[in-house]
């Protein structure tokens, strides 16, 4: 593609909303990182040839698209723009979607979704429950465009941001736009980002100094994955908004610092920045205005803390990722000690609809106020990974302020296997437990901040009845001990120990004075520790302690996990329901269990190493924890 | 300087903005814990014992104080019960780890913790353990700028190592990092140099290795810029040699001043690593940088340098640019040619081919004015590959003025006033117009006009620290053998004034402009190596002995005496009347307060006589003192009695002075 100018750009949005057009349809085949790992690029190769076979290559065309967030219906497969959504499609169902929905004109009925709870089946997407609440900025484009194809970014309004910011040519009113529109950071913190973008501009002005902006892809929350998604599914979006960011805050220089776990967004990335320079979106002189700016990317190799920011620069710099004192902030000081401007992926895939729809339109979003201040509120939409014990899980963008029960039972579908719904881990490792009680409460930064938890990055892990949440808050302290540089002393020293001490809990060897021990620890690590990674580490036991201590003391006083998780507290045991079908014991891996056939089985206490697969064998509930 | 003013423990208190509050706190004589924090280092704040409280606008937050700079007006509280409870479960934390090592004990009987709940199977029982306090880490990398002690593993696997866990041939046993240990974890294995007394040694390097590491930054910036920092205040001061020594500043310098050099050019970011571990550690060299001449055309080379004296050579020749002087310093070290005699030489030829002395027919077609920067490299070139105009101009501005003069029929006179050149070797890069004292340091000096003898033109021009004529003449007997004495023991200077300490200045400006502190530390270098304990007295002896047998030594071959140190007018005063011109209310200014005449009553070429003689005449004074004082005759010949006073009195030493004695 030649070097853009202008005008092109329109013009080129209208040539590719009409080549789509022309096709009878498209059939969005997700691949994303989730749906490839179950042959979502076989289905796609397959359904191409199935296409080519029937001679329908001129009528039909099969596109790649990026995450379709429903994961837990993958590999999916929608025929757009009809929106008929398939469902955990197998290589082989590609024939049959070619001759009974391409040759034969009615949607293939075994594909698509029913809902497992009303038994509804839906024949288009809008009328499954996980899309309806959902709203759409950062995933707007979600499989909708091809993420290695720039003319499907542009047909869906992509690069118009910043063809108008460049022809308007007032940094400082991008600027206040962004404050206006009271975006906060999506990354964590929470910090508004255009009062950030302020700071880096004045501190690059009053020096006399290159400015670089940065995006924060090194996402490492277990279990959540939305800004992998976002870039493997819409990478346009990103390097949009940072040309945008880079344009406002006077950089020439951009980088994206993501872990390298993360081959296919690694690849995507690639791919859209090449097509941006050889288009003349990313180099000198973009779209031929004075304005020059490029991105480069640097691969991160993974720690956890490497998505501090400062340990982020550390690391970009080439040196070890551990954290500074951030007296000094990254905006005057950053990488190179040049003010640096840092926001996540999902704030810079928010950018350009910003400006495209304005910030009134963005701060009619979401919850509180922010007229006066970003601080008001939080406005515009959150993507969350929802994953866990639910029926939906996926990844969802929903508006701040919508309830934690929306999320969970709407969207989510709800708690699966018959079960109750117990807490909701929201934050990542470092977020807090929040219970059913508050089920209600709207989910915005300062909302989940005052219930012990955080935004994070917006990872959601939800948990049902069989969950200890002695174990659970052991598990991420025990992630957090791994993960921690070591670099100070509350969170290297202090982590340890209360990890060592959840262990002793969970091993039934739990001390009267643990519960105080741990407080003391925590309160001392939450308020002493280097960066906010130790800062945060301890929320996992305080919200625990804070609405499940009750489980702690059982732990500790009766020698009881509620649970049936930790180990060391339960035992399995046989009751008369045992009809002696033997299968049990068949499956017990230490041969713990003895039982003639017909007759009641037994389990050698002793012997049993509390695998649980007797329990899980059993199909007459003969099986009990204890 | 903006000021601050916070309140600690509810005393008012006003501090420079930026000041580190655990600083602030220490003035006023608050101490608070501390364990990774060490007065020579950078603040890490890894212990996070000293944390303090403080209230911003309302809000109260808990900082570490030792790296917590002071912006604003704040409210501090050192010692509150939230505080202590976090210090008491650190140093719990602590002790429950190293439960024997002596500052540790020390911190938690502090913060009143005498038991820890948290002994575990990372408890080490060791007194001597590594507590993870990195100042063994950051005193390697500040103080010599070395990389060779990290940590690595995270959270509680982090431990102290080398490079992928092996002894690291390229530490070079400075020992700066056992030097900082709190515990003695680090022990120290090998005397190499089998001092007598290494410990003296250590405690004085620590000294300077502080002294560079946190000064330096403030003064010379020789960690970032190397000499280059000189070629600044060079030109601030009208010192910097232009177009063959005419000029002292140049409206290009900033073409090839640090500024620009660090900016654009040196982006290697590490010591040059002439002497690996040293404390002062100049950094400058350019990496990448792509030749656009000569033999590596197109290659992309790595340069050491520019230093100062290239980079003013540079501005001698007039050539005031940055790329030109990296391919110039590139290829001058690749061949072998010293830059400033080629700097010093090549601006001759140019004043020379400007006044019409030589021209194109002699060049074999160079057109070599001021700032040819082609023509420079091309010349170079030919000097190496031995073909054409370059083989004359390497023979020197001593054999160039001669064979012009004779062969070219070119002005024999003028070639002397302006060839800066004494004893046959060229100048180096500083005008010593104005200097008295350079200007003899130059042209007295044993091998010819370098300023590794005598650089007296910094603390003459720039720090004013001799100002009347015996001051002058002192430092021309006390700093040739204090420098001498660095090239005995085979020391580089650099590290003995370009930093100095932060009370160098309480001394008067004649002393200070010795360095008593880094004097001080040179002698216990020497004690600590040899067992000899030295003064300045036995340090001058030992110098002496040498100075004098050079000077005898030269004798010998024919130069060394007074003739040999007279310089050309160039370095004395303004030879022609553009020079003149150039600074007159400056001249005039000398001629009615110095000789009490009317400068506006005198005609320029009348002017320029009177004041060539005086100062003629004032530079015979000063030299004739500093052979007085270095105990010469009046041509300059050490005496038999100086000989015998330094016990160097040999009668084969003797036979080649005894007919000089007379003078």
């Amino acid at each position: 593609m030649r070097k853009l100018s202008p005008h092109d750009i329109p013009r080129i949005a209208g040539e590719e909303k009409a080549r789509q057009a022309a096709w009878k349809g498209m059939l969005m085949v997700c691949t994303g990182t989730g749906c490839v790992s179950a042959h979502g690029f076989d289905i796609l190769h397959a359904l191409q040839k199935e296409i080519k076979d029937a001679g329908l290559d001129n009528e039909w065309v099969a596109v790649g698209t990026g995450c379709n967030g429903f994961c837990a219906a993958g590999p999916i497969v929608v025929v757009q723009p009809q929106g008929v959504f398939y469902q955990k499609v197998k290589i082989e169902d590609t024939k049959t979607i070619v001759d009974e929905h391409l040759k034969g004109g009615s949607p293939v009925e075994k594909l698509l979704f029913k809902d497992p709870v009303s038994g509804v089946v839906a024949q288009t997407m809008d009328e499954i429950g996980f899309f309806r609440k959902q709203e759409l900025i950062a995933l707007r484009n979600k499989g909708l465009i091809d993420p290695e194809n720039i003319q499907h970014y542009i047909a869906r309004g992509g690069y118009d941001a910043l063809r108008k910011i460049l022809e308007r040519q007032e940094p400082e009113a991008v600027i206040d736009e962004i404050i206006a529109s009271g975006i906060r950071g999506r990354g964590g913190g929470g910090f508004p980002s255009g009062i950030k973008w302020r700071s880096g501009r004045k501190a690059a002005e009053d020096r006399n100094e290159e400015i670089y902006v940065v995006c924060n892809a090194d996402e490492g929350d277990p279990g959540a994955y939305m800004d992998r998604s976002i870039i493997e599914t819409d990478p346009h979006s990103v390097i949009e908004g940072m040309l945008i960011g880079g344009f406002a805050v006077g950089a020439k220089e951009g980088f994206v610092y993501m872990r390298k776990e993360y081959p296919l967004a690694m690849d995507r990335l690639h791919i859209a920045i090449d097509q941006a320079r050889e288009a003349g979106l990313l180099g000198e002189n973009i779209l031929g205005t004075s304005f020059s700016f490029d991105i480069r990317v640097h691969r991160g190799a993974g720690a956890f803390v490497c998505g501090e920011s400062t340990a982020l620069m550390a690391s970009m710099s080439g040196r070890a990722g551990e954290p500074r004192a951030k007296y000094v902030h990254n905006v005057e000081y950053g990488y190179r000690d040049k003010p640096t401007v840092l926001n996540n992926v999902e704030t810079w895939a928010n950018i350009p609809v910003i400006i495209e729809k304005g910030a009134q339109w963005f701060a009619s979003i979401g919850s509180g106020d922010v007229s006066e201040s970003p601080w008001g509120g939080s406005s515009g939409a959150k993507v969350f990974s929802l994953v866990g014990d639910i029926r939906n899980t996926g990844l969802v963008e929903a508006p701040m302020g919508i309830s934690l029960r929306e999320i969970i039972e709407d969207i989510g579908g709800g708690i699966p296997n018959g079960r109750q719904f117990k807490a909701v881990q929201t934050g990542g490792p470092s977020g807090g437990c929040i219970p059913a009680s508050m089920l209600d409460m709207p989910v915005d930064f300062d909302s989940l901040t005052e219930a012990g938890s955080m935004m994070g990055s917006g990872g959601m892990i939800v948990m049902d009845d069989h969950t200890c949440m002695v174990d659970v808050a052991r598990y991420f302290v025990d992630f957090l001990v791994d993960e921690s540089c070591g670099k100070c002393t509350p969170c290297r020293e202090g982590l340890y120990h209360m990890r060592n001490i959840l262990q002793r809990i969970c091993d039934g060897e739990g001390k009267e004075s643990d519960i105080d021990t741990l407080e003391e620890l925590a309160n001392t690590i939450r308020e002493t520790s280097l960066c906010q990674l130790g800062a945060s580490a301890p929320n996992p036991v305080l919200s625990t302690l804070r609405y499940f201590r009750d489980e702690y003391e059982e732990h500790i006083r009766d020698r009881k996990c509620r649970a049936g998780v930790c180990k060391a507290l339960i035992r399995y045991e046989i009751n008369d329901k045992c009809i002696g079908c033997t299968a049990c014991a068949r499956a017990c891996p230490v041969n713990a269990i003895t039982g003639e056939t017909k007759k009641l089985h037994v389990i050698d206490a002793e012997a049993c190493i509390k695998c649980g697969i007797c329990y899980e064998t059993c199909k007459f509930g003969a099986v009990e924890v204890k | 300087m903006e000021k601050v003013n916070i309140i600690i423990n509810g005393k008012e208190v006003t501090v420079p903005k930026d000041t580190y509050l655990l600083k602030a706190m220490q003035n006023e004589g608050i101490t608070v814990p501390t364990l990774c924090h060490h007065k020579d280092l950078t603040p890490s704040g890894t212990c996070r014992l000293c944390v303090v409280e403080i209230e911003q606008n309302g809000k109260k937050k808990i900082v570490t104080s030792c790296n917590y700079p002071v912006r604003s007006e704040i409210k501090v509280e050192t010692d509150s019960e939230r505080i202590k409870q976090h210090r008491k479960i650190l140093a719990e934390l602590y002790l429950g780890r190293w439960p024997n090592v002596p500052v540790i004990k020390d911190i938690a009987k502090r913060c009143g913790v005498s038991e820890s709940r948290f002994t575990s199977e990372m408890t080490e029982e060791s007194e001597k353990a590594c507590i993870l306090c990195t100042h063994c880490v950051r005193g390697c990398h500040e103080f010599i700028m070395e990389d060779i002690l990290d940590f690595a593993g995270r959270g509680i696997k982090r431990h102290l190592t080398m490079p992928f866990g092996e002894v690291d041939p390229h530490c070079i046993g400075c020992t700066s990092c056992a030097y900082v240990c709190p515990t003695g974890a680090i022990e120290v294995v090998d005397d190499l140099q089998n001092p007598v007394n290494p410990q003296l040694i250590r405690d004085y390097g620590m000294r300077i290795n502080a002294e560079m590491a946190t000064l330096d930054k403030n003064q010379c910036r020789m960690r970032e810029v190397g000499t280059a920092n000189i070629v600044d205040v060079m030109d601030a001061y009208d010192l910097l040699p232009v177009h063959n020594y005419k000029f002292g500043k140049h409206e290009n310098t900033k073409n090839i001043d640090s500024k620009m050099l660090k900016k654009k050019y040196f982006t290697q970011q590490m010591p040059d690593g002439c002497w690996k571990g040293c404390s002062m550690a100049c950094a400058k060299t350019v990496d990448g940088f792509e030749l656009k001449t000569g033999p590596y055309k197109g290659e992309k080379v790595c340069v050491d340098g520019p230093e100062y004296e290239t980079a003013a050579g540079a501005a001698n020749m007039g050539c005031f640019d940055a790329d030109f002087l990296v391919e110039f310093n590139f290829y001058c070290d690749t061949y072998g040619v010293d830059t400033i005699s080629m700097a010093t030489c090549t601006a001759f030829v140019m004043e020379a081919f400007e006044a019409g002395q030589i021209t194109t027919e002699h060049t074999g077609g160079l057109v070599l004015n001021f700032g040819a920067t082609d023509a420079v490299l091309e010349m170079l070139h030919q000097m190496a590959r031995g073909e054409g105009f370059g083989v004359d101009v390497g023979q020197g501005i001593r054999w160039l003025k001669n064979k012009w003069a004779k062969e070219y029929g070119a002005d024999g006179d003028f070639l002397q006033d302006i060839g800066m050149e004494i004893k046959g070797l060229e100048y180096s890069e500083y005008v010593c117009k104005e200097s008295l004292a350079q200007q003899v340091g130059y042209s007295a000096a044993v091998k010819g006009p370098q300023h590794d003898e005598a650089w007296l033109i910094f603390m003459d021009m720039v720090n004013n620290q001799i100002p009347t004529f015996e001051n002058k003449a002192e430092a021309l007997y006390y700093y040739p053998l204090w420098r001498t004495w660095f090239g005995l023991l085979g020391l580089c200077k650099l590290v003995w004034n370009d930093v100095v300490p932060l009370d160098n200045s309480k001394f008067p400006p004649p002393v200070a402009a010795k360095v008593p502190g880094h004097v001080e530390d040179f002698f216990k270098f020497f004690e600590g190596m040899t067992g000899i304990p030295l003064d300045e007295e036995k340090m001058l002896a030992q110098s002496a002995r040498v100075h004098n047998l050079q000077r005898i030594m030269s004798r010998m071959l024919g130069y060394g005496t007074r003739k040999d140190d007279i310089p050309p007018y160039r370095a004395v005063g303004p030879v022609t009347e553009e020079e003149f011109l150039s600074r007159q209310e400056r001249f005039d200014k000398q001629l009615k307060e110095l000789l009490g005449l009317d400068p506006e009553k005198m005609q320029l070429d009348e002017k320029r006589k009177v004041l060539r003689e005086y100062r003629y005449q004032q530079y015979n004074k000063a030299l004739d003192a500093a052979y007085e004082r270095r105990g010469w005759t009046r041509d300059g010949v050490p005496k038999v009695e100086r000989l015998k006073e330094l016990g160097i009195d040999l009668p084969e030493l003797i036979a080649i002075i005894q007919n000089d004695q007379s003078a």
